[in-house]
């Protein structure tokens, strides 16, 4: 074949191209061929649809879902008749294929029988003839016995008279020889009874002779005749010899063909119904992923920005009140110039407003265009996708600018509004220093004392400035718990796959049987299971699809019924969900996993329905709620089973556990059991974690897109936080400078504040962030996945790094800030 | 040679492209232990000339000499010791860190010197015994402006820079500063120079120098310097 063109096709979005029945059981590529090629032109196995109208939905929105769901219950409602019609047609067509097969064997059949008869027929003739034959020399021997008899006798007779004409001639000579004289005549006479005597043995010897030749001749035709009979007989016997085998081949293949016939039938009886499946985008394992992956993008979207948001507001906030505040010396000249409130305001307000303009344009190029490509840029990695369309979303963008603008020209407003209350002459006269305080901490001596001068100061200050010790606090906590809740979801979604994999199933091959394999086979299969060296340990399941009840509200599970409890052990562990524990199954009680027990707000001993894949409903006791991280299942044993539902347990899948393989002895492994005719898929679990494992990284990245935009933010925040204040303090800070502090001091004297206050603000960021941590997984968690509630110690250390990064980047930016103080400028009597 | 010496110095600002020249080959001297008053109208150059000797600000050309070393020639951590052992300053509006009692702002500069004077002592000597642990939002001008001095001369220093100490406080409190200051200078054997524009507290000095044009046009010397109390303006 000629390849054509490559194509990208929407069935095989995720780089993981899902399952198949052949091979090792993994989609590597995709061809698309013509039917000409496959000699498959009648028969198709898929039907895509494509429903009118349904581009005016979104994918996977509930709109689409239900539309789509209305469309599929229509059809639905068509399934079984045309189904049923599909069975029809392959059995009638399969029929008649069998019939006019059995019309042709029948008239075969009589063909041959009706030769054999023919030739039985000839035979018994020729049998008859043989018998005729061998009568017809009995009887001819008889005569020719009873003329050669005769014959004799006469010839005995003869000789008798011969032998009296002998002796009476004798005497008559004797006679005569006692008689001295003899006249001659009758000597002569004597001569001629002698002579007639001699004549008459001369004729006896004769006929004696002739006899025998004619017996002779008799016989050699007698024996001449036998031998043809003989002949005839064998024959005959040939003959016989090859109807029998030609009869008994004729049989033979006449019960093969009516085996045949009766396999055909057999076969037609076995025609399966045929099955619809109705299946939407939800069955695509690719597109599934890709809406989860969304789904949770979409969730994350839901709880950082906000908090973003809220921390970009303050800091907004506060550079306004701050800029406001800078100016009064401005706004009281305007002032006292004749401007009245309204044109001062109005200034401020559009300097505030150009700015929320301005900023937000920018933050919507980046947030509407910028961002979105990156993520689409780390989809690709998971995904063969097309471009992009990047769209203006004017709720989030009109709603993000809306309130921000309402935050920052409010607090601005207030701001001017405040400052304008004072006479021109006040605010031309720069801001009374706020005035110091004692702090809590001085009335405890014991404490106090201890202290060096340069820490009482910095306690003091600290307390000084409550408005600025709050914003730094808030604004590192903010970021802190931000990054924290960033690792945090990271080493959750890291550790779904170890959880599950290595607390949960440990099994390391699922071997799914065909459906309609006789037990022997089956035990067949186990037995060369057990005996495979490869393979540790099995065990025997019932495995099936179902859903779980609470009321109107439902979750499909995956119910596993082990052959006996033990097996499951090393295969799958049912541990209790809170304390971890092995637990172990309940008579008519079954074991729900965890996320579906929340999600159906399902506790330890409520009785719920569950539902087979046939639509059996029964009422049913959960005796345990159990750990689990990936989809749903429900544990039962097998007596459980069969009573509920009142049919035969009957393994359909095996669970093996394997000695330590590598990938590719795995694949290998798999294949050779893949290709034993009882088995219908294998899939390895190392295969399917990686898949999974790819999957999350998606996740990763998104994350790592949260944390950069976190640490970015830490780093305005503090250096704002840094600016206000040295501006606030510049007056402060040049009488120390010219007290001869070093600039290290000057340094010192206001870092060792940001320091203790970005400790503060990291503390309680790492414990608002493992709550925001918690918080984000609730809300962020696909119904078919747990988050394991965990962060890892590296991660607080992580989120304590970067926190400590940018404050040390900005300590130094602070510490070039200080050295440039101009003290002459700060220290002129009036600014 | 005397003690301090400003030889030809001169002071340019560039304000973009027009340049300011605040001091014009300047030149004066003065002795150790003497009470120096500079007067001269706004802008003549006065305080430019004192944030020169206090290592404030550099010189663009010419030399400042105090007690033997070159201050034109110190450059960043030199000058700034240089601020912190040989120099207390006192300003016009104190300058007090607000956040720090009285006390503490004498410490604040005390904890960094070697040879400092011990707080509570300075305190006593400025008459502040009892309101040394008040915040300067509690206190009066005046008090925070002895505060103001106590902290510079808690730090031991050899000069004693006051710019305008009186100026934002009445007359009598003014009065009570200046002999504050005198005494100072004539107990404490500090060099003290004194920035005001009132010339009517001059007699009080040992040296009056006036400002004009950003140079010192006049240099007087008085020998007998009349007791603070005395003068009336």
């Amino acid at each position: 074949m000629t390849i054509v063109g490559t194509v990208q096709s929407p069935l095989y979005i995720s780089r993981d191209r899902g399952t198949s029945s052949l091979g090792a059981g993994k989609v590597n590529y995709y061809i698309y061929i013509t039917n000409d090629n496959i000699n498959a032109k009648d028969i198709y196995t898929n039907i895509y649809l494509k429903l009118n109208n349904s581009e005016e939905y979104t994918t996977s929105s509930e709109k689409y879902e239900n539309y789509v769901e209305d469309v599929k219950n229509d059809i639905e409602e068509i399934k079984e008749e045309r189904e049923k019609a599909r069975y029809d047609t392959l059995r009638k067509k399969a029929e008649d294929k069998v019939n006019d097969a059995e019309k042709e064997l029948n008239k075969q059949k009589k063909d041959a029988e009706n030769e054999i008869a023919k030739a039985e027929k000839k035979l018994n003739k020729a049998k008859q003839d043989i018998k005729k034959a061998e009568s017809e020399i009995k009887t001819n021997k008889q005569k020719a016995d009873t003329e050669f008899k005769n014959a004799e006798k006469e010839i005995a007779k003869a000789k008798e008279e011969l032998q009296k004409k002998e002796e009476e001639l004798k005497v008559k000579e004797e006679q005569l020889n006692s008689l001295p004289e003899v006249s001659e005549y009758v000597k002569l006479e004597l001569e001629q009874a002698k002579k007639e005597l001699e004549n008459a043995k001369n004729e006896i010897s004769k006929n004696e002779i002739q006899l025998s030749k004619s017996k002779q001749t008799t016989n050699d035709q007698i024996k001449n005749a036998e031998k043809e009979v003989e002949k005839a007989k064998q024959e005959l016997q040939k003959g016989e010899k090859e109807l029998s085998k030609n009869k008994k081949e004729f049989e033979e293949k006449i019960a093969d063909a009516e085996d045949k016939l009766k396999d055909a039938r057999d076969k037609i009886n076995d025609i399966e119904m045929a099955t619809w499946y109705i299946l939407d985008r939800n069955a695509n394992a690719g597109y599934v992923g890709f809406i989860q992956d969304t789904d949770s993008i979409a969730n994350i979207g839901r709880v950082f920005p906000v908090v973003f948001f809220i921390v970009a507001t303050l800091i907004s906030l506060t550079s306004m009140t701050r800029m406001v505040e800078e100016q009064r010396m401005q706004i009281g000249t305007l002032k006292a110039l004749g401007y009245n409130r309204k044109q001062i305001t109005l200034k401020y307000i559009i300097y505030a407003g150009l700015a929320c303009i301005i900023g937000g344009i920018l933050g919507m190029s980046i947030g509407f265009v910028i961002l979105p490509k990156v993520i689409w840029l780390m989809y690709g990695m998971m995904y063969e996708l097309i471009d992009i369309e990047i769209e203006f979303n004017l709720l989030f963008g009109g709603l993000g600018l809306i309130l921000i603008s309402v935050c920052i020209l409010g607090a601005t407003i207030y701001t001017v509004l405040k400052e304008l209350r004072h006479q021109p002459a006040v605010l031309m006269r720069p801001k009374a220093p706020k005035s110091g305080n004692r702090v809590m901490l001085e009335r405890i001596p014991f404490i106090w004392k201890r202290l060096n001068f340069s820490k009482k100061v910095t306690v003091r200050n600290l307390f000084r400035y409550k408005k600025r010790f709050c914003m730094t606090i808030i604004g590192i906590l903010g970021c802190t718990s931000l990054i924290l809740a960033g690792f945090g979801l990271k080493d959750s979604v890291k550790q779904i796959i170890p959880n599950q994999f290595e607390n949960v199933f440990v099994y390391d091959m699922q071997i799914t049987l065909k459906d309609d394999i006789a037990e022997n086979e089956k035990e067949e299969l186990i037995k060369e299971l057990e005996q495979e060296e490869r393979i540790e340990k099995i065990a025997k399941t019932y495995m099936t699809s179902g859903k779980v009840y609470n009321g109107e509200n439902s979750e499909d599970v995956q119910i596993i019924i082990p052959k006996t409890e033990e097996q499951l052990d090393g295969i799958i562990y049912i541990n209790d969900t809170k304390t971890k524990n092995k637990i172990s199954m309940k008579e008519n009680e079954i074991s729900l996993t965890d996320k579906a027990a929340q999600l159906l707000e399902i506790k330890a001993g409520d009785t719920i329905t569950l539902e087979d894949s046939d639509e059996n409903k029964v009422e049913v006791k959960v005796s345990n709620v159990v750990e689990n991280y990936v989809q749903h299942y429900v544990f039962m044993t097998k007596e459980t089973y069969e009573k509920l539902y009142e049919t035969k347990y009957e393994t359909n899948v095996i669970l093996t556990k394997n000695i330590e393989l590598s990938e590719e002895e795995a694949d290998r492994l798999a294949t050779n059991i893949m290709d034993k005719s009882q088995v219908a898929s294998v899939s390895n679990i190392a295969s399917a974690l990686k898949t999974i494992e790819d999957m999350m990284s998606l996740l990763n990245y998104v994350v790592v897109v949260l944390i950069v935009s976190a640490g970015l933010l830490a780093f305005v925040v503090l250096y704002n936080l840094a600016n206000v204040n040295i501006s606030e303090r510049i007056r402060e800070l040049a009488t120390i400078k010219v007290l001869g502090f070093y600039d290290k001091e000057v340094y010192n004297y206001v870092a060792k504040e940001t320091v203790i206050l970005t400790i503060i603000g990291i503390i309680l960021g790492l414990a608002f962030g493992f709550f925001l941590n918690y918080y984000i997984l609730e809300t962020c968690e696909i119904n078919m996945l747990r988050f394991p509630k965990i962060i890892h110690g590296i991660s607080y250390l992580y989120a304590i790094l970067i926190t400590v990064v940018f404050t040390v980047i900005v300590n130094i930016v602070t510490y070039f800030s200080l050295k440039k103080i101009n003290m002459i400028e700060s220290l002129k009597s009036v600014e | 040679m005397s003690y301090i010496e400003f030889e030809n110095v001169n002071k340019q600002y560039k304000m973009g492209e027009i340049t300011i020249d605040a001091l014009s080959k300047t030149n004066f001297q003065i002795e150790k232990g003497e009470l120096v008053v500079i007067v001269g109208p706004s802008g003549a150059g006065k305080t430019t000339a004192l944030n020169i000797l206090g290592g404030m600000d550099t010189a663009t050309s010419g030399k400042v000499i105090v007690d033997g070393k070159d201050v034109t020639t110190l450059k960043g951590k030199e000058l700034i010791k240089y601020r912190r052992e040989d120099i207390g300053f006192v300003f016009q509006f104190y300058n007090l860190v607000q956040n720090l009692t009285a006390k503490e702002n004498v410490e604040l500069a005390t904890q960094i010197c070697k040879d400092s004077l011990d707080p509570d002592k300075v305190m006593e000597k400025v008459g502040l015994k009892n309101r040394k642990n008040n915040f300067p939002s509690q206190l009066s001008g005046g008090e925070q402006q002895r505060v103001a001095i106590a902290r510079a001369i808690a730090k031991n220093p050899k000069l004693l820079l006051c710019d305008e100490p009186t100026g934002a406080l009445d007359y009598k409190t003014g009065k009570q500063i200046l002999k504050l200051l005198q005494n100072t200078c004539r107990k404490g054997n500090i060099t003290v120079l004194i920035i005001t524009h009132n010339t009517a507290i001059a007699p009080m000095a040992d040296k009056i120098i006036y400002f004009k044009n950003g140079k010192a046009e006049k240099i007087e010397i008085n020998q007998n310097p009349t007791p603070i109390e005395e003068i009336e303006w």
